[in-house]
Order: structure tokens, then sequence, then C-alpha cells
């Protein structure tokens, strides 16, 4: 009986490429989902600390403090 | 945890792969491809596994109602069309030199495709209730009507083939070979059931995230 | 008022509601006639051939039938706007699914019977010794669609693509149903007593026990929302 190999080949090689496929998928949107997760608390962070700042601030022009620090950073 | 999961499941892999090329021998009556029979029946099993664990998430879904269950329950499903589709695509291409067929209407080959189906189903109506919470309760029932069907489709497919009919080329049981071939087969078995435990686990924690950000 | 009251009253007012409108069944009948029209189109007048795939065809035409009757269970509480009026039914929701299956029954019945007299017509069959066996096995399979249909049919009655996803749910579901059906009718056409079929029939009886005992356990969470 010929060997087939081609056959084996085949099915290995489909096992293999759809169960990495979805294990990447997999992969990148818990990436995807972190950096996301990331993201927010990091505005959210920043939303507070301008807030919390601003509240310490006697100021009543409007205008923030050119103090960096004061900034919140550049995306 | 996960992790470790992740890395065991691929050596349990790369050990199967060296058994099953290196360890087991050439097939006396099929030749090499029947080697592919080392990953056609792992995957099968896998993709009843995954079904048994579908219902029991299910059934404790709908008794505890735990988003844990639930998230389970999604996971395998998922999981478990995937190898449920490789085990008929494995199974076919196996079939086509040792069968000359593509497909056949023989009994294990059809209750797989029916598994295939009813996975299909709950994957179908996961995606088309909207409300999460309804979704969840909705394919709990699913899965456990699904679940208890199984024997019965068995029972209804092997009679059906068996009865006033020939017996199949591949008979279900019955294993008489050496240990050159039931160790690779051992090996592989338990490598793709790892595998499985991994991605359910990966899924799960994806859905736990994702549930989290739309909170 | 009592469980069984309850399912009674559920299947009451439905058989009310279809005596008067006749819609369900004026429609299943005429389907159940087109059916038998296609059949003989895509099948050809050859009769050998016929005469070897009728249980098949018969069972397709109730399977088609049942698959629009079992849809439309919950119809008339969707669009008339009742569906919350079951909810608020009192106590176990399971009556509610038992009343809704009665219902359902009774009008499959009525097609079935239709059906099988219009093939016994069509395709000249000889029903005479087959009959008694065949009532059980149409019974039992009948029962067995409708269990697990009334229960489909309540998860899919607000799902947008309802049409499709409701065979798409059941007919895996109900293969053995089919299988047994199919077998057993085929046996008991050639003549077969029913004994001969004793294992299709049980299969019928176990798959009715444990569809049932699913439909009753798992209306309540179906109807919780």
């Amino acid at each position: 009986m010929p060997d087939n190999w081609g056959f084996v080949a085949a099915a290995y090689g489909l096992t293999a490429l759809v169960l990495g496929l979805y294990w990447r998928r997999l992969v990148r949107r818990e990436k995807e989902l972190d950096h996301a997760g990331e993201a927010r608390a990091r505005t959210a962070r920043d939303a507070a600390t301008t807030v919390a700042e601003r509240s310490r601030q006697p100021s009543r022009s409007g205008h923030p403090r050119s103090e960096p620090a004061s900034r919140p950073p550049l995306p | 945890m996960v992790r470790t999961l992740g890395w065991l499941s691929a050596a349990a892999l790369a050990l199967g792969l060296v058994m099953a090329f290196g360890v087991a021998p050439r097939e006396v009556s099929q030749g090499n491809v029947q080697r592919i029979m080392y990953v056609h029946p792992p995957l099968a099993w896998v993709a009843y596994l995954a079904f048994g664990v579908v219902a029991a998430a299910s059934i404790a879904y709908l008794v505890r109602r735990a988003p844990g269950a639930d998230r389970l329950a999604h996971a395998s499903a998922e999981v478990g069309v995937l190898f449920t589709g490789l085990a008929i695509a494995t199974g076919s291409i196996w079939g086509k030199p040792t069968w000359g067929t593509w497909w056949t209407w023989d009994a294990r080959l059809t209750s797989v495709a029916i598994l295939f189906v009813m996975y299909l189903g709950y994957l179908l109506l996961r995606g088309t209730v909207e409300d999460r919470e309804r979704a969840a309760r909705y394919c709990a029932v699913l899965g456990i009507v699904a679940a208890l069907d199984m024997p019965l489709v068995h029972f209804s497919v092997y009679w059906w083939r068996t009865l006033h009919q020939p017996p199949s080329l591949m008979k279900p049981g019955g294993f008489t070979g050496s240990a050159a071939i039931l160790w690779p087969l051992l090996v592989n078995l338990a490598a793709f059931t790892v595998l499985y435990a991994y991605l359910v686990a990966k899924r799960v924690r994806l859905l736990r995230a994702e549930a989290e950000a739309l909170a | 008022m009592s469980f069984a009251r309850r399912a009674l009253v559920v299947a009451w007012k439905d058989l009310l509601v279809e005596r008067r409108s006749k819609e369900t069944l004026n429609a299943l009948i005429f389907f159940a006639l087109l059916l038998l029209f296609v059949f003989q189109f895509a099948l050809g007048p050859d009769r050998e051939r016929l005469a070897g795939v009728l249980p098949g065809v018969l069972w397709l035409g109730f399977i088609l039938s049942g698959l629009l009757a079992l849809g439309r269970t919950f119809l008339v509480e969707r669009e008339h706007d009742c569906w919350e009026g079951l909810l608020l039914a009192p106590g176990d929701k399971s009556a509610v699914y038992l009343g809704k299956l009665a219902g359902n029954l009774a009008l499959m019945a009525v097609v079935e019977t239709l059906v099988l007299g219009l093939f016994v017509v069509f395709f000249d069959i000889d029903l005479a010794r087959a009959f008694p066996g065949l009532v059980v096995v149409v019974a039992l399979a009948t029962l067995g669609l409708a269990a697990v249909g009334t229960l489909f049919a309540a998860m899919t009655a607000h799902v947008r693509a309802r049409e499709v996803l409701f065979p798409v749910l059941l007919l895996p579901v109900q293969v053995p149903v089919l299988l047994a059906a199919v077998k057993a009718t085929e046996a008991l056409l050639a003549g077969e007593p029913l004994g001969a079929v004793a294992h299709w029939v049980k299969l019928l009886a176990a798959a009715d026990v444990v569809y049932l005992a699913v439909g009753v356990l798992t209306f309540d969470a179906i109807l919780e929302g």
C-alpha cells in the first residue's frame, strides 16, 4: 500500500493550523483587552489627579498652571 | 496556572508528535497513513469530553446561576467545536486513501457529524440571543438537551448502520495493537486533553475580561 | 388552581384560539398537500423507486409540517403581546409547557392523519396490517418531536432569526427520533409485526421520557425573562 504522506501531512498540518490560529486569536484578544484596560485605568487615574489638583488650587481663572506635572500626559 | 498548562500541553504535544513518527512503526496493512490515527481518536475524544463539560457546566449554571459556569460552558463549546471539526476532517483525510472515499455514513462518523452540528447550534444560539443572561439560560438548556440526546443518537445511528448491513470497515473498539502503537496513542490522547484544558482556561479568562470590560 | 388544571387551561385556550381562527390548521393542511406534490415532482413517477423511499418521504412530510406547527407555538403570545402573561402565570411554569405541548400534539395529530390519508391515496399504500403498529410509532415519535419542539419554540420566540434558528436547533436533536421512526415505519409497511421493531419503539419511548423530563424541569428557566 502506498504511503500517502501527503494525507498524513494534510491531517497533522490542518490540526496544527486550526488550533494554532485559534490560540493566536486568544492571545491577541487578551493583549488587546489588557492594553485597553491599562489605558482606561490610566485615563481614570489622570482624571482623578487633575481634578484633585484643581480642587487644591485657589486659582479661579480657570487656566491650568503651566507646570508640566499638572498637565495630563499626552496619549 | 494557565501558563503551566500552556507549557505542559506544548511539551506533551511535542512528545506525542515524536512518538507518532519515531516510536510508532509503519503499519502493515495501511502504510504510513495509519499515523493519522494518532491525532484523529484524540481529537474525537476531546470533542466528546468538551461536550460533557458543556453539559455539566450548563447544569451547574441552571442550578446556581454562577456566571463562571456559563463562561466555562461557552468556552468549552467554542474549543469543542474546533476539535470536533478537526476530528471529522482528519477522519475524512484518513478515509480517502483507506476506504477510497472522503465520506461515508458509518456509525461513528455520523455521530460525530451530529455532535458537530449540535455544537454549531449552541454557538449560533449564543450569538443570536442578545441579552447575555438570557443567552446563558437558553444555552444551558440546549446544552443539557443535546448532551442527553447523544446516547440516543449513538444507539440510533449504530442500529441504523449495522442492522441488516455489513459491519463498517473501521471497527469501533477492539484494540489489538502492540505497545509501540498503544503508547504514542495514549501520549497524544493525554496531550490533546491538556491542550483542550489550556485553551478552555484561556478562553474563560478572556470571557471574564470581556465581561469586566463591558461592565 | 392545580397543576393539571393550569395545563389544561393553557391547552384549551390554544385550541379555542385555533378553532376560531383556523389559521394554523388551514395553513398546515395546505402545506401538507403541497409537500405531497413537491415530493412527487422531486422523486419522479417511477413507482418502484417511490415504494423504496416511501417511509422516509412520509416522515419528511411529518417533520416539515411539524417544524411549521411547532415553530408557531408561541406566536399568539408574541404577536399579541401576551408573553408577560405567561411569565406572570402563577405556580410552576411547567404547567404552561405541558399545556402548550398538549395543544401541539392535538394539532400534529390532525395534520399527520391528513398526511397519512393523502399518502395512502396518492401512493397507493395498503395500511391494513401495519396500522396499529404505525399508530404506536407515529404517536411516540410525534411526542418526542413536540416535547423538544415546544421547549425550543419558547427559546427562539424572541430571537430575530427564529424561523431559521428553530429548525437548526431542533433537527439535530431529533435525529434519533427520525431514524427510529423511519426504520420502524419501513419494517411495518413491509409487513413485519410491531415486535420486530421493538428496539426502535423502546428507543422512541426512552427519548420521550428524556425529552419530557428535561422540558418539564427546564421550562421555568426559559420563561424567566
